[in-house]
């Protein structure tokens, strides 16, 4: 038998509760890993970005390298149907709380690339996006500016509800998935159980569940672990 | 071993024209049963080893295909453009050409992006399949017939942004000086049939302009 994993979420009855929360994303705030997915020409903005001219890690922003570590994916330009997929596997595999930037113009609306069919148009569309940054491409400034609205997002977090976009793919995930599968086909199915994870972080709301889901149950091949063996 | 003159070789070809367009570049017109002769003869007798592109023009008006075969001599610094144009074909029946796989082994990746592109079968090509449009399920999508901008429109949503400092100028008509429409029909003028549609569009053309420099001014 399947063996329910849960997090109990316990009342909060500590009257310092609100301090610890605010230092919490106080800290999360200046420690942010960054895996850059780069996709298109806006990739060339960031390498000042990162290096001594305007220098990311001021903001504790640092590049990371896998996507299991990281808390940013920023997605730097058009995002082709067929790389869509490889973004989603990418950002299904990101611990939460994660975000995602979006950058130039091709992620908010196709930009330059709106007439072609390879291309997919609104990146929140597949998933939840924390911030765009509008340019064709923007300057490190911008890319800075940004950032620094992402930090005060998750700084503000608890109290106006801003800096949790991540939340939204487990809330809505019917919705995403919907959007998923127009694109790539019925039988789209990706390698991490989002469902699970909405019920392991005490997210599910009526909206994770729909048609979209009840589609990919029927095509959903179990995910087992893979046999460790040396041919 | 003396050196025949390449032109020698070409007219050994039936109903061959040939064009020197510079030092190191040939146009040579042929028929689509004699492209894989001349290509054996170049490759062959000449020096012309490398196969560096196939390319593929969709001439709707006339129904046919053009395929450019560009070949380079490394010894002579030359490259041969073989143009040669095969039927269209239709849904039902689809265009077919013969493969030069045998003769040249990167036409592979040609053949088969052409394939992916154009819906051209060649025959004896080993890999006809999908090459790297592996998402894509419609008709090929550099078919001048396919509308692109008719897929997207009916495929994808668009995000809206409508802030006030924009709110001027989509009052005064927009922003865009020219529509799409007009320029896309004032340059397809030549695959207008009537008289009546051309000057319409050229009528379009000229309003335009028109247009433009007063949006410039």
């Amino acid at each position: 038998m399947k063996k329910e994993l849960k997090i109990i979420q316990k009342e909060r009855t500590n009257p310092l509760a609100h301090v610890f929360d605010d230092f919490i994303s106080f800290c999360q705030s200046k420690s942010l890993f960054m895996l850059h997915y780069c996709t298109g020409c806006g990739a060339i903005e960031l390498p000042p970005a990162m290096t001594s001219r305007f220098d990311m890690e001021r903001l504790g922003i640092q590049p990371m390298v896998t996507p299991r570590q990281a808390d940013i994916l920023l997605i730097t330009g058009y995002v082709s149907i067929k790389t869509l997929k490889r973004v989603i596997l990418t950002y299904e595999q990101m611990q939460s709380p994660k975000y995602v930037i979006g950058i130039c113009s091709c992620t908010v609306n196709g930009g330059m690339y709106w007439q072609s069919y390879a291309t997919a148009k609104k990146l929140n569309e597949y998933m939840p996006v924390d911030v765009y940054i509008a340019g064709c491409m923007p300057r490190p400034e911008a890319v800075m500016e940004g950032l620094q609205r992402l930090k005060d997002n998750i700084r503000n977090d608890k109290k106006e509800h801003k800096g949790s976009a991540w939340k939204d793919y487990f809330n809505r995930y019917d919705y995403y998935l919907g959007n998923q599968q127009a694109l790539f086909g019925d039988d789209w199915q990706t390698p991490t159980d989002i469902i699970a994870e909405a019920k392991l972080y005490d997210l599910e709301t009526e909206e994770t569940y729909g048609k979209h889901t009840k589609l990919l149950e029927k095509h959903q091949t179990p995910l087992l672990p893979q046999e460790m063996r040396i041919k | 071993m003396n050196k025949v003159p390449i032109d020698e070789i070409l007219n050994k070809v039936n109903g061959i024209k040939i064009t020197h367009k510079r030092k190191t570049r040939i146009r040579v017109d042929v028929d689509a049963d004699s492209l894989p002769t001349l290509l054996e003869l170049i490759k062959g007798r000449a020096s012309y080893i490398h196969l560096s592109a196939i390319t593929c023009v969709d001439w709707i008006a006339d129904n046919q295909f053009e395929l450019v075969y560009h070949v380079w001599s490394y010894e002579e610094k030359c490259l041969i453009s073989a143009h040669t144009r095969i039927d269209r074909g239709s849904e039902s029946n689809p265009a077919k050409y013969v493969s030069v796989y045998d003769l040249f082994k990167p036409a592979d990746f040609f053949e088969r992006d052409i394939f992916e592109m154009y819906g051209v079968t060649f025959i004896g090509s080993p890999r006809m399949e999908k090459f790297i449009l592996t998402e894509w399920n419609g008709v090929p999508p550099m078919l001048k017939d396919f509308d692109a901008e008719a897929y997207v429109q009916e495929t994808f949503k668009w995000t809206d942004y409508n802030p006030d400092w924009l709110q001027e100028l989509t009052d005064q008509g927009g922003g865009i000086a020219v529509k799409p429409e007009d320029i896309r029909t004032a340059g397809n003028t030549h695959n207008m049939s009537t008289h009546r549609e051309r000057d319409k569009a050229k009528a379009a053309a000229v309003k335009a302009n028109e247009k433009m420099q007063g949006w410039k001014q």
